[in-house]
């Protein structure tokens, strides 16, 4: 008898020398998120990766894992006994970085506060936001409608999402929204890990004084209250001040720093697609699935980790105890086995299941929010800009890592 | 058609109740499925909408069950 029955054949474009010719890299055991390879050729990546390398391996720094295809990512993210959360999500994590709570713990801290979070951001609450969201658009777009063009990430984009959370949810100055909004881009891109954990210490830093200052004043029964009521854990200890900060910062980073980037998508391909354009301005109830395609296509979160507790093995690859596991979001959310043509936006799709907030119990508290603030985008915009292209002789610039952002986008009208 | 809803898949990403608002419904407090670890009733005429719900969902939590 041959051994042959019991030899996986190699496809042959993913042995390293057809990934290096492809990719400048050998993809499978040797990925680099920070590789500006990766931001270059981010879909190319993405798609050829839940296609062909359901699991691919990092030498970068402590090293890690990537999990590529739906169903791996799915059984991951809901076996949180497995996969842990507790030694953080960030790849090579800066050191000194208190963990952030809720997001690095598992249940049940994790369970007691998404409890009291929860009904902070949900449908019913944030739908109260809705108009005041509106307003703010539509603030925006007066301050650069008649110049005929704007800088849409500087302008609008890194903007509406830092004033509907600051104004309405945490009830911060937006005058600090600059600062915090460079922080967090520094802590999440910065090329040297020092520099990150600088940066974020910094927000910190900033948001520690004004937990502090809340809790001098009356309380106003909003999240920071919330927060500062704090929560009593399983063995009966009350959650200590460091949770508390944390939990800010956490929410701070996930609120002003990920929806930009599919609202500048967004933007950027209603752009380059008149046809798509004409589509949302004739019907405007199909924004709303238009959002969730979008969503599933530009995702600001490539891929959040977890550490395994024990050997898993994952499409044929063991995974030890102890390694950081990356679950790669932008990839489950192009699994053909889930989906037709998933290279193709298709903003008709009947069902989109995708991943872009999150799957399991850590599924993104300002999801509900997110959508929100991007309905009254794209429906405010297209009555008022309906026409609109990129700048001649620009491109939009972006950066890429763990999460991924629109640096710049030039447009005209 | 029955389904049941997962009492802990469900982790309140809202998708069967925007697709399927007659049939699913979220909770007030917090956004998550209201019926989560029940099995409910999908009237024939909402089945289409409800299998939109369901295939959704990111966490496959909505299944349908025999009856």
């Amino acid at each position: 008898m041959s051994d042959d029955a019991t030899v996986v054949p190699v496809d042959p474009e993913t042995t390293p020398d057809a990934l290096i010719e492809r990719f400048g890299r050998d993809l499978v055991n040797d990925f680099d998120l920070d590789d500006p390879a990766f931001n270059e050729k981010f879909d190319e990546t993405l798609n050829f990766m839940v296609r062909k390398c359901p699991v691919v391996h990092s030498k970068v720094g402590r090293g890690y894992y990537l999990i590529n295809t739906q169903d791996d990512v799915r059984a991951a993210a809901q076996n949180w006994q497995t996969f842990s959360s507790a030694k953080g999500y960030m790849p090579n994590r800066p050191e000194g970085l208190p963990y952030l709570m809720p997001e690095e713990s598992d249940p049940p801290i994790h369970t007691r506060w998404r409890a009291k979070l929860n009904p902070h951001l949900s449908p019913k609450t944030v739908a109260t936001y809705e108009q005041a969201v509106r307003d703010d658009v539509n603030e925006l777009i007066d301050r650069f409608i008649d110049r005929g063009s704007c800088e849409f990430i500087s302008e609008f984009g890194a903007l509406l999402p830092g004033w509907a959370f600051f104004k309405n949810v945490l009830g911060l100055p937006i005058d600090d929204l600059a600062m915090l909004v460079n922080g967090v881009e520094e802590g999440t891109f910065h090329p040297d890990l020092s520099e990150r954990a600088r940066h974020f210490a910094e927000v910190f830093g900033y948001l520690e004084n004004h937990l502090k200052w809340r809790a001098t004043q009356p309380s106003r029964g909003d999240l920071i209250d919330t927060i500062l009521a704090g929560v009593t854990y399983d063995d009966g200890t009350e959650s200590p001040w460091e949770h508390k900060v944390s939990i800010l910062v956490d929410l701070t980073f996930g609120g002003i720093a990920t929806t930009t980037f599919v609202m500048g998508s967004a933007i950027h391909h209603l752009a380059t697609h008149s046809d798509q354009r004409e589509l949302l301005i004739g019907d405007p109830s199909l924004i709303e699935n238009a959002i969730e395609e979008y969503a599933r296509f530009f995702p600001p979160v490539v891929g959040l980790g977890r550490t395994t507790t024990r050997d898993v093995e994952v499409s044929g690859t063991t995974i030890k105890e102890g390694e950081f596991v990356i679950l790669t979001y932008a990839c489950a959310s192009r699994d053909p086995r889930h989906m037709e043509e998933p290279e193709k936006i298709d903003v008709r799709r009947e069902g989109i299941p995708h991943s872009t907030f999150g799957v399991g119990p850590h599924r993104c508290i300002g999801s509900n929010l997110a959508r929100v603030e991007l309905t009254a985008t794209l429906e405010e915009w297209l009555k008022r800009i309906p026409e609109f292209r990129v700048k001649a002789g620009t491109e939009p610039t972006y950066v890429t890592g763990y999460l991924r952002s629109m640096r710049t986008l030039q447009l005209e009208w | 058609m029955k389904v049941h809803i997962d009492e802990i898949k469900c982790s309140g990403h809202g998708r069967c109740a925007k697709y399927a608002p007659e049939v699913f419904r979220l909770s007030d407090d917090d956004g998550y499925n209201a019926d989560r670890g029940q099995t409910i009733d999908v009237p024939a005429a909402e089945e289409k909408n409800a299998a939109i719900g369901i295939r959704s969902c990111p966490e496959r939590a909505i299944t349908v069950v025999a009856e």
